[in-house]
């Protein structure tokens, strides 16, 4: 990192204490193993808890290194100092011990005073007339309780709002998914929720789960044995790198041909496997998988952006005309087949002048996925599909099409298919069905917008920023802080009051001036603080005990290591926290029947909340364990390690849990009829509000993630690496682009669009095409939601993210990022 | 042993947060707190000659020890040089002089050699330690290293 001239790393003494810990990043969930071990006491080079020599120099790739991003010193609440390393584990399955950029500065992330998280929440904050201040816990939490209790009694629970993260990984997690839940759905029994990421409440993938197939239903070995890739919307290598990076590589290798020969049928060809990405953009996915497999085992479709529809019917049309399609599966497991396939019928010629693609292409592609192999037997097509598809210009159709030719081609159930989404967190989904009365996915509110534009009295911002991760971030934050000040001004008359009196100013304010009361649940103070009037502390992977499921459905049990900083608590026991004082105060009012339904919040820790939901419920709850969920314990997690157990659990044998490696074995279906499901899928037309901004704005904008950066930024914008890199968003543009504005690399430029602007840095690369621009998404200090408009799709409420157009302008020359980052080609 | 909060390393990587981290090379080079015959205990190793890389381009070495190869490169008119150490896994990097920039083979991770090893892509959780080289007359003299060589606890073995 530049900051050090030979420092020694601490290395942990023999008898070390020793954990596992899963990657609180990505999807892939890599396993990590912690050590810990008490300052002032030291391995040395030849005899320390790693077992490795270090007189010696190690070697690559199978050699045990930590870097410096790999320790840390911790302050416990006992007082005491620790180092801690946490490195990749060579023993899981999953990154044999392998890192990521993201997933291998874990110990840095941790809180430590003399580092750069230093600003992490320590304890609940009040708003206090110009600042939020420090409090205590019974002070926020009574405070918080008593004015959601007058907007439950008088103006009913759909008043209170929440957004909150529903995933695994860092800031989810099922113990922490249950304990929100049941604070939300159960006891307040609110309707008016939405999705860390997106408006409203709802899944990113109703279709693929409508037509009977889970999204999640392959194994990462699996792709090993793949004969196809066909990959859309997606950028593995810097999103679900190391799925990519062993996994796939080495099937693109051609190294996993003997797996290949013991798993396929008797006389089947076996060979490395060849890719196919369907993207505007050319990505290093692209890059790097010529370099593995060969230019001519590559299909990029760099198709024109919102198509994807019309490639994936003609996709489907070609291989039907060429008589590839699985006939007898079909004819057995599939419903609705005669009718789709005349709905979605699209001749080559016209795919080609709506996608921009050449019709060989197309042809090229449809032979890599379903084309007969050599030996006669139908390729094994894996299918993969994330955000660019996902938020892309109709969640539903977008995601319907690409099932329909994995249904037709039989890409589910047999060994070295799938048809799965890639996955941006890992999943930690335990929740109680939400009240009574929450409208279907075509009439689900979005909630975002409501509250920007008057509803709601309370709003949860948990784990999550909406200024961020929502439509049209600009007007909402706007808006949010019109009503935040509406609020702090009452608060602010009140000062000294008792919470009583508080409650009362700010219900009052929210009731009839038109407030907001903001609360926050985070780890770091974000842009959103500023319009928070109560703000909670969480704690997060490494501080607390937490469960979650990868990409491939296995479940692993992270260990706590360290404690949360100052009084920082697991957000289910923050969820706790607040159940209990509204009950206290509906006991003390003798309403019995309102006490009653905050009960059963008395966990003295995570895995009291990991008992009572995803161990506790079975198939009561919409809990990813399922009905076997139950069959876990931490005990038995912890046994099975960094390899975990993959769901659904099938038993317990001999002490060890029993997972399933693969789903739709035996094709049966998650439809009524058990059947899979076609459904016709016509080509979305450009939304209103899209089309208008493209007539009066220049370029189309499309967003995306790098690799260093992580979701909202909030640990990887304090790490001194990511931070150098990507001070701020970048934004690359086409050569001819930038020259006909006079941009350089490095100049600080503004898009700007009737939905508001946002600043970035121009990258000049051939990444993107003339005409369509590119941008970091997940900025705090450059979201790009900011020109993001308000479409969401009308049959699921899922926003189309990556589309919007925008004209750029430039500012001029801040030299010292323009010489602090390299502006080098990434792809 | 080291304590994040008051050795160098940790009080500036605390100071990594707060301004630019290109401050921080001549920040400590200055500093000049520890007096020692060299530099932080680095031997001085004369690793080539100026002459030969402005003719060949490059030049390849090892410092601070034999197990450990290191590029020196002409970039800008003047002299860089790099561990050639992936700081990812450990596999060796290879240079791309029209780039100007290393790449490695073995999961593509890619380092500016005008950006004193900055990450451009990549997997690494650290940059590529750059080695400290300072010219007398025609020889390059190797006398430091910024940042932790792959599979090492310390760059100065023994
Ligand atoms: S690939 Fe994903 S899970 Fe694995 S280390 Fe990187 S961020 Fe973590
Ligand atoms: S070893 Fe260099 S990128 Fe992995």
């Amino acid at each position: 990192m530049g900051f050090s001239i030979n420092d020694k790393l601490p290395l942990p003494p023999v008898g070390a204490e020793k954990k596992n810990v899963t990657c609180e990043f990505c999807i892939v969930g890599c396993g990590y193993t912690s050590y810990k071990w008490p300052k002032g006491t030291s391995g040395t080079p030849k005899r320390n808890a790693l077992g490795v020599d270090f007189t010696r120099q190690q070697p690559a790739l199978s050699g045990v290194w930590a870097s410096e991003q790999m320790v840390n010193t911790v302050r416990d609440r006992d007082g005491k100092e620790y180092h801690v390393m946490v490195i990749p584990d060579a023993n899981c399955v999953v990154n044999q011990g392998q890192n990521s950029a993201r997933g291998g500065a874990m110990a840095a992330t941790l809180y430590n005073k003399s580092s750069f998280t230093r600003d992490r929440l320590l304890d609940p904050q009040v708003y206090a007339g110009n600042n939020l201040a420090r409090t205590t816990w019974e002070d926020a939490r009574d405070l918080t309780a008593r004015v959601l209790k007058k907007i439950i009694d008088n103006e009913g629970p759909d008043q209170v709002a929440f957004k909150a993260f529903d995933h695994g990984g860092g800031g989810g997690g099922y113990e922490n998914t249950w304990g929100t839940g049941k604070l939300f759905f159960s006891a307040i029994q609110t309707r008016s929720a939405a999705i860390h990421n997106r408006p409203a409440y709802n899944s990113e993938v109703h279709a693929t789960r409508e037509m009977g197939i889970g999204e999640l239903n392959t194994s990462y070995y699996d792709t090993e044995l793949s004969d196809t890739l066909f990959v859309i919307g997606a950028n593995p290598y810097e999103t679900q790198t190391n799925l990519y990076l062993l996994h796939w590589a080495k099937n693109l290798q051609g190294a996993t041909v003997a797996a290949k020969k013991k798993e396929f049928d008797k006389g089947e060809t076996a060979e490395a496997a060849r890719i196919i990405f369907v993207d505007p953009r050319r990505t290093a996915s692209i890059t790097n998988s010529i370099e593995l497999a060969g230019r001519d085992r590559v299909l990029h479709l760099r198709i024109k952006p919102g198509t994807d529809v019309t490639l994936m019917n003609a996709l489907f049309t070609y291989i039907l005309e060429q008589g590839w399609e699985a006939k007898d599966f079909i004819r057995k497991h599939t419903e609705n087949f005669e009718k789709t396939a005349k709905a979605n019928k699209t001749s080559l010629s016209d795919a080609a002048k709506i996608t921009g693609l050449k019709a060989e292409e197309i042809k090229k592609a449809a032979e890599w996925i379903a084309k007969p192999k050599k030996s006669g037997h139908r390729p094994r097509t894996a299918i993969f599909y994330e955000k660019g598809v996902i938020w892309g210009i109709k969640n539903y159709e977008n995601i319907a099409s690409i099932v329909n030719v994995a249904i037709l081609t039989q890409s589910v159930g047999r060994v070295g298919t799938g048809v799965c989404r890639l996955g941006g967190h890992q999943e930690g989904y335990v929740r109680p069905a939400p009240p009574k009365g929450m409208p279907g996915r075509q009439n689900l509110v979005v909630i975002d917008a409501e509250a920007a534009q008057g509803n709601y009295l309370a709003f949860f911002a948990w784990g999550c920023n909406p200024f961020v991760d929502s439509i049209m971030g600009e007007r909402l934050a706007t808006s949010f802080k019109r009503r935040s000040d509406i609020v702090k001004k009452a608060m602010s008359r009140n000062i000294g009051a008792d919470n009583e009196t508080m409650a009362e100013a700010i219900y009052r304010a929210c009731k009839y001036d038109g407030g907001l009361f903001f609360i926050d649940v985070d780890i770091y103070p974000t842009f959103k603080s500023e319009v928070a009037h109560v703000s909670f502390p969480a704690a997060t992977t490494m501080e607390m005990n937490l469960t979650s499921m990868n990409g491939e459905r296995r479940v692993r049990l992270s260990e706590k290591i360290v404690d949360a900083p100052g009084t920082a608590k697991p957000d289910c026991l923050i969820a706790a926290e607040i159940a209990n004082a509204l009950k206290v105060l509906y006991e003390k009012e003798g309403n019995k029947e309102m006490a009653k339904r905050f009960e059963g919040f008395d966990w003295k820790s995570e895995e009291d909340a990991f008992k009572d939901g995803f161990a506790g419920q079975g198939a009561k709850m919409d809990s990813q364990g399922g009905p076997t969920g139950t069959l876990a314990t931490y005990d038995l997690l912890r046994a099975n390690g960094n390899n975990g157990v993959q769901n659904p659990i099938v038993k317990v044998s001999n002490g060890k849990l029993v997972g399933t490696r693969r789903l739709y074995t035996d094709n049966k279906f998650g439809t009524k009829s058990g059947k899979a499901m076609f459904q016709p899928t016509p080509q979305p037309p450009i939304p209103k509000q899209v089309a208008n901004q493209m007539k009066k704005y220049e370029f189309w904008v499309t967003s995306g993630r790098l690799n260093e950066v992580w979701q909202s930024n909030y640990h990887t914008s304090r790490l001194p690496m990511p931070s150098t890199r990507w001070p701020i968003a970048p934004v690359p543009i086409n050569p001819a682009d930038a020259k006909a504005k006079g941009i350089k690399s490095g100049d600080p430029v503004m898009l700007y669009n009737d939905y508001g602007s946002v600043r970035a840095v121009a990258y000049v690369t051939e990444e993107t095409r003339k005409g369509e621009l590119f941008m970091a998404f997940g900025f705090p200090n450059s979201p790009v939601n900011n020109i993001v408009t308000d479409f969401v799709d009308p049959d699921t409420k899922i926003p189309f993210y990556k589309g919007t157009a925008a004209s750029l302008r430039r500012i001029g020359r801040v030299e010292d990022i323009a010489g602090s980052m390299s502006f080098k080609n990434r792809v | 042993m080291k304590d994040e909060s008051t050795t160098r390393r940790g009080f500036l990587k605390g100071m990594a947060g707060m301004t630019a981290a290109v401050a921080a090379t001549p920040a400590l080079m200055a500093s000049g707190t520890q007096k020692k015959d060299n530099f932080y205990g680095y031997d001085e190793k004369v690793v080539g000659l100026v002459s030969r890389i402005k003719s060949a381009g490059s030049l390849d070495f090892n410092y601070p020890d034999n197990d450990s190869p290191c590029k020196a490169v002409m970039v800008n008119g003047q002299i860089k040089a790099y561990s050639l150490l992936c700081t990812h896994k450990g596999c060796p990097i290879v240079y791309n002089a029209s780039k100007r920039a290393f790449r490695c083979p073995c999961h593509f991770s890619e380092f500016d050699a005008e950006l004193d090893g900055q990450m451009i892509i990549g997997q690494a959780t650290e940059n590529i330690p750059e080695i400290l080289v300072r010219i007398d007359g025609d020889k390059i003299i190797a006398y430091g290293v910024n940042g932790l060589i792959y599979g090492r606890e310390s760059n100065l073995k023994g």
